[in-house]
């Protein structure tokens, strides 16, 4: 019904017959003869490069698998080839998107495959109201896990181990499709279990009196006397409280009752204590505490029950249920949208409420905090390269420009502002924090023949040469601008020894233009010359080639301005390489070489943008600044940028039915001068977010307890 | 214990021993299953070691040979399987912790695999034979053997991945979409393999778990009934852990004495994060696993697959993308590093081999019935062409593989008689006593001839 609903959204109108649907129609007046024009030359019935047939192919869905391959390959450029004529560009769009209706009922689950919906189809018309997502279960976060034994533990409980791990692909991360809870988690998950409610019920017995330690819960400590067993409602009292605790709910008397029987079983081979700790532990290890429920409460189109969304809300911006969202909903005022909105908005607004996983949307969307994990050679000019410093700048221009909640997209581009080598100490007599320098150089050696083992530290790099002690600082003029150009980001998206222009320019095809890159085809040895000689720039040309270029048209244009700027992240105006002449020479009496001599090589920052998606972007552009400040003014890149906070916030790749979740967040974000607060709450009051369309419940299977 | 003890003599000890109290519900179980141990004899196992950043071709050529006849050291051309025996060879130096057992050593050269070729590791298409980079697409070959070969832990893998996770994802798989986790941290290693019983838990405790798994595994199944079947998936997995560790617990049991008998004493290592003390650690508790006799097929790792390669400041090699591109670290050449870096890997190795060959088994010692595969999960280099995959067999699988001291360099990519590591899995298959003629992703370039079968020259 939705895919139909789209394709009526979506295809041209006109007269249809009575025998022939609009959808029959779009696919005979503009599919078809697409694939005539430009497919069946090759893939017809007299020939089948490839083994692929398309002469054949129609509208009926048993041709799914061959119309997710056209639309690949169509999207991509791949297709036809280049010695072919070029199609259209609005034709191919409409293949395209008509292939991408056709194939809907496959959602793509990996975050690096979100943008495979074309983004006309989310925001080329105003959306209407679809039906909202069937009800699911999202494993809790390695994050939210640490949180959710902070929530049941008040005190540090020895010997906990995380469980969970998420996936090691670059992006987004936390994915509720993804994650499953399996043999060697369940077996951590049972000894931490353990752990935890030894320390909630740690006790001492002194001359048969009973004593609690710290940081323990009363209630279960009363039941750790062997020789007091807990009367029935003490034992039920202590269940429900762990249920509250750990499920965010109270059981009912279904569930007690089997409690009750799990006690009765351990007690007939161990004390009454061991057997309360046993029952404590199997609260904690039930499927709604080590998963997030969105079933909502009901059938058909239902909103999530309130320990659902005490959950929902809270883990969005945070990785442990927040007290006052669990008041309100014990109190009974989270059942509305507007409550929701008000309970967001709440933890938007408080200064105290930390809301971790705002910061960590920009980590992982721009990647930044990857800095540390490329490894480098010490710096031959002498300034020090501390990885983790520049990622900690990043943050914290990041939390500035979030503070101050105004054009909040274009500011991460443009911002001519940065944190520079910042951190903070505690003033202990004004009881304030200060600014300080993150690191500082040691003093110079009163030995004047010794020679300093550093010339200068991590604010050199942006281009200080003395700690600017008011910050947020302006940069250097006319040499970086925004996120981009943080020696963070350029250092995350570099190799050990180089500038990595390829990646650069995925990231920048990807995450602001919304655009797609396929992987790496089978049998392709990607490596760029070594040949130090000749400027990065130029050994890249290797991807000149017909066969290569036409995936790395897609990339490298797009990542080579930023050759304004060294691996390390430092701004140059000319790149060295190796003076094979001089090198030659320079050897000592006996011929034995005496070292590599370099010499600067004329720098081109240029770089071009095309096939964007959006007309006003495509052209060239002399440098990195031009590149980003043209990007920062683009309605698709600002879209792009809300369909990733949808992906993170909502832990999944939008569908064609979020198109209006998708625009309202985008309108909330303009109308509030481009707050990001306005999107967050635009996207956690959404159907989307809020509702879920209860599936239609099955006989239990053979075997199920009913 | 005299040297005429057996395993099978050293079960019924345990039967009878002190341990008797304790196992008395499970007497009998134990001693069918010692009564069966003519079965056991014949056991097989095999054990994966897959190292990160390459195996240099070069490592595999013994001192004094070179890589083509023609005397030059570059990549062989021939059409035709070449042999030269190991026997008077001395092996290349970043291998010669195994000089002692060459005679039943082949080092395999020529085989491809560039269906799974990657910028770096081919992640789970180096045991998959399938695409680098699309998850976990089908069944690796651990997997499979672990099918093949089942014991009480079907599949044990452990390692050191590259990075603090205590699980990594990269490598193994039991089908499409299903990872099989591969444990970095030897603390949960132990105490998942040996934790039951090491430990000293009483039967109370034993009990007390017991009830919570089966509590557990009726909760979950309760849980998952009201899912639609997508969702129900996520739920299984959780339902099949409880089950599994279920059945485990009973089984372990039965091998108490067994187990507390090969536990190793691990000490600090158990907690350590220093990457050569992990692996230390995960190849003992590998080792211990094997002799227990808890499990018949290992992967262990040292790389945790994309470019988390590991690092080795305890050695001086902080990183080892930067040995891939040149870095010397302070020796003569980046060469160094990776010999340096083989052959520790190839000591702890030779470590594992002693153990089995100095344990006995029916007639004779664990080694007999046991190979151990070493590779590296990007092929030839740090950027492979993965036209070549170097690797080491050691051990001939109770009599089923030719080792027996053999350099061998097969037809060379896109030659007609060429073989592909898909083909050196199915081998391995056949020798398991399950055959498959088909394995992985065929590669694309090599349509025209035929990929399918084992290697028929590794068969016995």
């Amino acid at each position: 019904m939705l895919r139909l609903a789209f394709l009526s959204l979506w295809l041209i109108g006109g007269a249809a017959t009575a025998a022939e649907s609009p959808a029959d129609n779009h696919f005979r007046d503009r599919i078809a003869p697409f694939l005539k024009a430009h497919c069946v030359k090759c893939h017809g019935p007299d020939k089948q490069s490839g083994d692929v047939r398309l002469d054949d192919l129609t509208a009926d869905p048993k041709f799914q698998a061959r119309w997710l391959a056209v639309r690949d390959q169509i999207r991509d450029g791949l297709m036809p080839p280049a010695k072919e004529p070029k199609p259209d560009v609005d034709a191919s769009r409409a293949v395209v998107a008509w292939a991408t209706v056709a194939t809907g009922a496959h959602p793509s689950k990996l975050p690096n495959q979100g943008n495979l919906i074309p983004h006309e189809l989310l925001f080329g018309k105003p959306a209407e109201t679809a039906e909202p997502p069937p009800a699911r279960v999202w494993r809790i976060s390695p994050d939210g896990y640490m949180g959710f034994v902070r929530e049941m533990s008040r005190g540090r409980v020895p010997g906990i181990i995380q469980p969970f791990t998420l996936t090691p692909e670059r992006g987004l991360k936390d994915f509720a499709g993804l994650y499953t809870v399996d043999e060697p988690s369940t077996e951590i998950l049972v000894r931490n279990a353990e752990a935890i409610v030894l320390s909630q019920t740690a006790n001492e017995i002194k001359d048969g009196k009973l004593s609690a330690k710290h940081d323990t819960v009363a209630e279960f400590v009363k039941l750790m006397d062997p020789a007091k067993p807990p009367t029935p409602a003490q034992l039920e009292s202590a269940v429900r409280s762990q249920y509250r605790m750990a499920v965010g709910r109270e059981p009912d008397a279904e569930e007690l009752k089997r409690y009750v029987a799990l006690y009765e079983k351990c007690t007939k081979g161990a004390d009454s204590p061991t057997a309360v700790r046993t029952v404590l532990q199997a609260v904690l290890l039930k499927t709604d505490a080590v998963y997030r429920s969105e079933r909502g409460s009901g059938s058909g189109k239902t909103i999530l029950a309130p320990d659902e969304l005490v959950r929902a809300v809270s883990l969005a911006l945070g990785d442990r249920r927040d007290p006052t969202v669990v008041q309100a909903a014990q109190k009974g005022e989270l059942k509305t949208r507007e409550q929701v909105a008000a309970q967001v908005r709440r933890l938007l607004d408080d200064p105290k409420a930390e809301n971790p996983r705002l910061l960590r949307f920009f980590r992982e969307y721009f990647e930044y905090h990857k800095a540390a994990d490329v490894f480098k050679d010490k710096p031959s000019d002498g300034i020090k390269h501390l990885p983790g410093q520049l990622v900690k700048d990043t943050d914290r221009l990041v939390l500035h420009i979030l503070a101050a909640d105004k054009a909040v997209f274009r500011e991460l581009l443009t911002t001519p502002v940065s944190f520079v080598n910042y951190s903070t100490k505690m003033n202990k007599q004004t009881r304030k924090e200060e600014a300080v320098p993150g690191d500082v150089l040691p003093k110079p050696d009163p030995n004047p023949k010794r020679k300093p083992d550093w010339l200068g530290t991590v604010h050199d790099v942006y281009g200080f040469k003395e700690w600017p002690s008011e910050q947020p600082v302006p940069l250097p003029k006319d040499t970086r601008l925004g996120i981009l150009m943080q020696p963070s980001w350029l250092v995350a998206w570099s190799t050990n020894f180089e500038n990595d222009p390829v990646r650069r320019g995925r990231w920048i095809r990807e995450r602001l233009l919304g655009g797609t890159v396929p992987d790496l085809p089978i049998g392709v040895l990607a490596q760029v010359p070594d040949a130090s000689h000749r400027t990065y720039r130029d050994r890249l040309s290797v991807t000149r080639d017909a066969a290569c270029w036409k995936c790395h048209n897609r990339m490298d244009e797009l990542g080579l301005s930023f050759e304004q700027f060294d691996h390390f992240g430092r701004f140059r105006t000319a790149e060295p390489v190796r003076d094979d002449e001089t090198t030659a020479k320079n050897v000592d009496k006996k011929g034995k070489s005496l070292g590599v001599v370099m010499k600067d090589a004329p720098l081109a920052t240029t770089g071009t943008i095309a096939d964007s998606g959006d007309q006003k972007l495509d052209g060239p552009v002399k440098d990195p600044r031009e590149l980003v400040r043209k990007i920062a003014d683009s309605a698709r890149a600002r879209q792009v940028f809300v369909r990733h906070a949808f992906r993170y916030f909502l832990g999944r790749n939008e569908t064609l039915a979020d198109a209006k979740a998708l625009q309202d967040a985008d309108r909330a974000y303009q109308e509030n001068d481009g707050s990001f607060k306005a999107l967050v709450v635009s996207l956690l009051t959404s159907d989307a977010f809020l509702c879920r369309t209860a599936p239609t419940l099955t006989l239990p299977e053979k075997g199920e307890p009913k | 214990m005299t040297t005429d003890t057996t395993r099978r003599t050293l079960l019924k000890q345990a039967a009878l021993g002190a341990g008797a109290t304790l196992l008395a519900p499970i007497l009998g179980d134990l001693a069918a299953h010692a009564a069966g141990d003519t079965k056991r004899a014949a056991r097989k196992r095999v054990v994966f070691v897959m190292q990160s950043n390459g195996i240099n071709p070069e490592h595999l050529v013994p001192t004094g040979m070179k890589r083509r006849p023609d005397g030059k050291n570059q990549k062989p051309d021939n059409d035709k399987l070449e042999e030269t025996a190991l026997a008077g060879k001395k092996l290349h130096k970043a291998l010669a912790p195994l000089q002692p057992y060459s005679d039943r050593i082949a080092l395999v050269q020529g085989l491809s695999g560039r269906i799974a070729l990657s910028d770096h590791s081919a992640n789970h298409g180096a045991l998959g034979a399938c695409p680098a980079n699309k998850g976990p697409m089908s069944q690796t070959i651990d997997s499979a053997l672990a099918e093949a070969l089942p014991g009480t832990f079907p599949h044990v893998a452990l390692g050191y991945g590259g990075s603090t996770d205590a699980m990594n994802y990269s490598y193994s798989a039991s089908g499409p979409g299903k990872a099989v986790p591969i444990v970095c941290s030897p603390d949960l290693a132990f105490k998942g393999l040996f934790g039951s019983v090491a430990e000293g838990a009483g039967r109370t405790a034993f009990d007390q778990r017991s009830h919570l798994l089966d509590f557990m595994a009726d909760d979950v199944k309760r849980s998952r009934a009201a899912l639609a079947a997508e969702e129900k998936v996520k739920f299984d997995r959780y339902l099949e852990a409880f089950e599994s560790l279920r059945d485990r617990q009973s089984e372990l049991l039965t091998k108490a004495d067994d187990l507390k008998k090969h536990a190793p004493m691990l000490g600090d290592k158990l907690t350590t994060s220093t990457s050569s003390l992990i692996l230390e650690a995960q190849f003992e508790i590998a080792g211990a696993a094997l002799l227990a006799g808890i499990t018949n097929v290992v992967t262990l790792i040292s790389g945790g697959g994309g470019q988390r390669f590991g690092s080795f400041p305890e050695f001086g090699i902080p990183d080892l993308h930067g040995i891939g591109h040149g870095g010397a670290y302070g020796r003569a050449s980046s060469e160094e590093c990776f010999v340096e870096l083989r052959v520790f890997h190839t000591k702890l190795i030779a470590g594992l081999v002693k153990k089995l060959a100095d344990t006995k088994e029916g007639d004779g010692t664990m080694l007999d019935n046991t190979l151990i595969v070493y590779l590296s999960d990007s092929g030839e280099s740090h950027h492979p062409g993965l036209q070549e995959w170097p690797v080491v067999l050691i051990g001939d699988l109770g009599g089923k593989l030719k080792t027996c001291g053999r350099y061998l360099q097969f037809p060379a990519y896109g030659t007609k008689a060429h073989r592909t590591m898909a083909n050196l899995y199915c081998s391995l298959l056949h020798a398991a006593g399950k055959p498959r003629d088909k394995f992985g992703v065929p590669d694309p370039k090599l349509k025209d001839i035929d990929q399918t079968g084992p290697v028929a020259e590794l068969l016995a």
